[in-house]
């Protein structure tokens, strides 16, 4: 399909909207309702552009024009919204930059977008960032011509603990409305009242946790505002790095934002074959543990309390504390880590010969995954098994009901993913009858044509030999789709044997679907094939208190209610001071996942980076840096010393190459994680306590009013009376 | 107890116009909310809960789709409800100063009742009678017209004395409760429900 821009052609797949034709040709036009994972709606009406097209005449063929010879372009009589215009054969569009009709017309437009927009951009968290401002500097009159008071509303209306609303900046773009009732197809928020004092609010006393984070990121002005990051910074004073969220095995792509040392939010990043642009509120809210109450510097103990010390003393501590203790040494990390990091644990334990080495949280045994996240988002059928998504790998289940609207991926173009995809409707049409969920209440039932409450370990077996009519119909729900994906969670896996996957591939073969396993921890799926789980005679993770001495990396059994300490001598490395680490006899000061570079592995398998946001950590230490340490304590010298010296070790044992791993990671069978058995069953838990955000603990440095009076006011002084000036 | 409770023929007979799919359910809002307000006088929240679960629709759907009405009450109005047209024509013909008037003679403000129960005000959109602007419309009986200060204290004394002077306009379009509407003029338009038809199977060819 040939269509014209500005005089520049451009050839273009039927369906494509002219707003996606004008960008394609290297052109702009400024929009605001539009959204590339959105329906179009034409709401906000900035879009417009002249647009036209040829005719044919009664003889079937084009009518020319007389002066050229060419077709003549008849062009519609006014600007258009080019969103929701679909781009044909033929078709001529001019932008503001070639039509002073559209230019007049769009600066009109935002005359009107502004006429009751407060223009606090000197308050404004958006500011530097906003949609509305860039576009207004770019497209508007510059200048205003309205002198009077405009419309006033609630500034700081709460829709929930974690979103505040400023009534008077929304353009009524609608992108948030349609996003909960699109993307989570939860109908939670909608307009109220009408015309120019139309608002957003929802009826249902708040917004439901889950994915409602996500309109802050829509939001194209500084309406909808992050309640955890709000007022923290200015968009231009934050350091952006991008990198992978690993609070969960999906991976997402979340940019860290940081300020002077401080993780101040995060917003989701695009990964098309991932998240797409979706993250959950546990990933965009849950970051407050890196910045709040972290430990800096080494503890040691000395005369039974826990005191701070330098690297020094703590190897010198290390090393009185294994000594003795030989190669019965349990090495344990959590499965969160990188796999370079899984690498020098790997490398240390087999210098010091100990078998007593494990990642947590891990399955006895995981099957493979066959199938990605774009399968599942594509798929005719899904069957889930025994998994709560909400806690084990929540982007899935926005995958899966994407797979319900019918698995539409936006088209991707010369300036990126599709703004406006034609294809997307207000309000899709739902298939539910082709999701069966099988296992305890979730968040997904909701969704589900089929639900069979059931749990424990043989469901498989179960759903392989169906005893129920439901488990049947899961089973012809299988059995009868095109491309089918089977998803398997915590209730099946925890009791997985050799066994189990043979079930699960004789099932998978027989209905021609595809698996997705979603491992017990962020990156277990990475971890599990480096022979990191514990060897012949060997102690896992769960019979810690059976080991000589053990070095646990950023995990708490203690919390957990397992033993927290080994034998003899434990060593804990952590971001906190967790209840193992007070228990412990040296701890090492950890960094975060957002504070790291490496490499960590989806439930896909797709090989992921991390990159390093500038937060404070004092002299916190990464893995790789403690474990060089913990070698020097225990007299070896690790083959492992930094990030290239585990990533030339996973090149030369597996022959993974991780050095140049492109910024969206790169999808690559792992190695089939290896079996032992784990004495434990993982309960997932996505929120952990120390995630949740409580103001009174971020510190700012600014005193509290309570922090003030005590320092201020006289002991016995009479309560200030309010009044005055006060 | 839930309002539709003990109304399963009138639910039945609302449901019947729609078809019986989600979205058709979905139609069946806008009839259930003028029963609740006709019956009651305002939609309550816990009424439009039960609406949203009777539509199979979340009361913040509800909740969007009346307040864009102006003529649907979330708070109880006095026995006079007084609506006062504010948009363009209305405004350029003094509705402002209209509206500022009536709210400090009445001394009530949108969403309240005067305290002798009598009055409610409320601002609402183009009531479709521009050229004899400023308009105020009483409840649901009619418009007056070119309203002066002279004209609204005279109606605002009358009111008192409960004794509302005829309208200068009856609505224009009243809908009966069989669903046909009648003109001003007092003539019958339209069909009733009970003279529908059901569609042919396949569509109206
Ligand atoms: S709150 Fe933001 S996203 Fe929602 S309609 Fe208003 S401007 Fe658009
Ligand atoms: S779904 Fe998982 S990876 Fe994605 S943001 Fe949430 S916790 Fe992070
Ligand atoms: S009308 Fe909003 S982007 Fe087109
Ligand atoms: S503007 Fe008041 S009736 Fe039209």
């Amino acid at each position: 399909m040939k269509v014209t821009i500005d005089g520049i052609p451009v050839d273009l797949p039927a369906g494509t909207s002219a707003l996606d034709a004008v960008f394609h040709a290297g052109r702009d036009v400024p929009y605001f309702c539009a959204h590339p994972y959105l329906s179009p709606v034409g709401a906000c009406r900035m879009c417009l552009v002249e647009a036209g097209t040829p005719r044919k005449g009664k003889d079937g063929a084009f009518e020319l024009d007389e002066a050229t010879g060419q077709p003549k372009i008849f062009w519609m009589p006014k600007p258009m919204a080019s969103c929701t215009l679909q781009a044909t054969e033929g078709m001529h569009i001019r932008t503001a930059k070639t039509s002073d009709v559209v230019a007049k017309a769009q600066a009109g437009m935002m005359e009107f977008t502004l006429l009751n927009h407060p223009l606090d951009c000197p308050t404004c968290d958006k500011g530097g960032a906003c949609e509305l401002q860039d576009r207004a500097f770019e497209y508007g009159y510059g200048a205003s011509r309205y002198g009077f008071d405009r419309r006033h509303a609630d500034k700081h209306y709460a829709l929930s603990d974690f979103i505040i609303l400023d009534q008077e900046r929304c353009i009524h773009c609608k992108r948030c409305v349609r996003y909960f009732e699109e993307v989570p197809g939860q109908e939670v928020l909608d307009f109220i009242e009408r015309g120019g004092h139309t608002f957003i609010d929802t009826e249902e006393g708040g917004l439901p946790v889950g994915f409602q984070g996500n309109i802050a990121d829509i939001c194209p002005v500084g309406a909808l505002l992050d309640n955890v990051a709000r007022f923290r910074g200015r968009n231009w004073e934050y350091d952006h790095t991008p990198t992978t969220c690993t609070l969960c095995p999906v991976g997402c792509s979340i940019t860290v934002d940081a300020r002077n040392g401080r993780l101040e939010r995060v917003v989701a990043g695009e990964h098309r074959d991932v998240n797409e642009v979706w993250i959950c509120d546990a990933g965009r809210f849950g970051h407050v543990f890196a910045t709040e109450e972290r430990l800096t510097v080494p503890l040691v103990r000395v005369g039974g309390e826990l005191r701070e010390a330098t690297w020094d003393q703590a190897i010198e501590a290390m090393r009185q504390g294994f000594s003795g203790h030989g190669s019965n040494v349990g090495l344990y990390l959590s499965a969160d880590s990188t796999l370079e990091e899984g690498a020098a644990l790997v490398a240390l334990a087999e210098a010091v010969g100990t078998p007593s080495r494990d990642h947590w949280p891990r399955y006895p045994h995981t099957p493979m995954s066959t199938a990605t996240l774009t399968d599942v988002a594509t798929a005719d059928a899904l069957v889930v098994l025994g998994a709560d998504l909400g806690e084990e790998a929540p982007v899935v289940e926005l995958r899966i009901l994407e797979a319900l609207r019918g698995g539409l991926l936006p088209a991707e173009f010369a300036h990126g993913t599709a703004i406006a995809d034609l294809r997307l409707t207000e309000r899709p049409a739902r298939t539910p009858e082709k999701l069966a969920v099988i296992g305890r209440e979730s968040r997904l039932w909701r969704h589900a044509g089929l639900r069979v409450p059931a749990e424990g370990p043989d469901l498989l077996a179960r759903l392989a030999r169906p005893d129920t009519p439901d488990l049947q119909a899961a089973l012809r729900l299988l059995e009868e789709a095109e491309k089918p994906v089977l998803i398997l969670g915590a209730d099946v896996l925890n009791g997985a044997d050799t066994a189990f996957s043979a079930a699960l591939s004789g099932l998978a073969g027989r209905v021609g679907a595809k698996v997705l396993v979603i491992p017990a921890g962020p990156n277990s799926r990475g971890l599990g094939g480096l022979n990191l789980v514990p060897g012949a005679g060997g102690l896992p993770y769960g019979r810690l208190g059976e080991v000589g001495a053990a070095f646990l990396s950023r995990l708490d059994p203690a919390a957990q209610g397992l033993p927290g300490r080994a034998r003899g001598f434990t060593v804990v490395h952590d971001t906190h001071l967790t209840a193992t680490a007070q228990g412990a006899d040296v701890v090492l000061p950890a960094v975060t996942n957002y504070e790291k570079r490496g490499t960590t592995v989806n439930l896909e398998g797709r090989l992921l980076p991390l990159a390093q946001a500038p937060l404070r950590a004092g002299e916190g230490a990464d893995l790789i840096r403690a474990l060089v340490a913990v070698a020097e304590a225990l007299g070896v010298r690790s083959p492992v010393r930094g990030l290239r010296g585990a990533q030339a070790w996973l090149e030369a044992r597996y022959g993974l190459r991780l050095a140049e791993l492109p910024a969206g990671g790169r999808l690559q069978p792992p190695r089939p994680p290896q079996d032992a058995a784990t004495g434990l069953a993982h309960a997932p838990q996505l929120w952990k306590p120390r995630m949740l955000p409580r103001p009174e603990r971020r510190g700012s440095g600014v005193p509290g009013r309570e922090a003030r009076a005590e320092r201020w006011e006289l002991p016995l002084a009479p309560a200030p009376q309010p009044g005055g000036d006060d | 107890m839930t309002y539709f409770a003990d109304k399963h023929p009138l639910l039945a007979d609302i449901f019947s116009r729609y078809p019986d799919s989600p979205q058709g359910r979905r139609s069946a809002l806008m009839p259930l909310l003028r029963e609740v307000q006709n019956a009651e006088g305002f939609v309550s929240e816990a009424r439009m809960r039960e609406i949203a679960d009777l539509c199979g629709t979340t009361a913040t759907e509800v909740r969007s789709v009346m307040s864009f009405y102006s003529t649907y009450h979330t708070l109880p109005t006095g026995r006079y409800h007084l609506q006062v047209c504010s948009t363009l024509m209305c405004a350029l013909a003094g509705s402002d100063e209209l509206w500022d008037h009536l709210v400090s003679v009445l001394d009530v403000q949108p969403g309240d009742v005067s305290a002798d129960g009598r009055f409610s005000v409320q601002k609402v959109e183009c009531l479709g009678s521009c050229g004899t602007a400023p308009v105020v419309q009483l409840g649901d009986e009619g418009y007056y017209e070119n309203v002066t200060r002279q004209k609204c204290d005279r109606l605002i004394a009358a009111l008192r004395q409960d004794a509302p002077p005829p309208p200068d306009n009856p609505v224009p379009v009243t809908v009966r409760e069989d669903g046909r509407q009648m003109t001003a003029a007092g003539e019958r338009v339209g069909a009733s429900i009970h003279d529908r038809k059901p569609l042919p199977a396949g569509g109206d060819r």
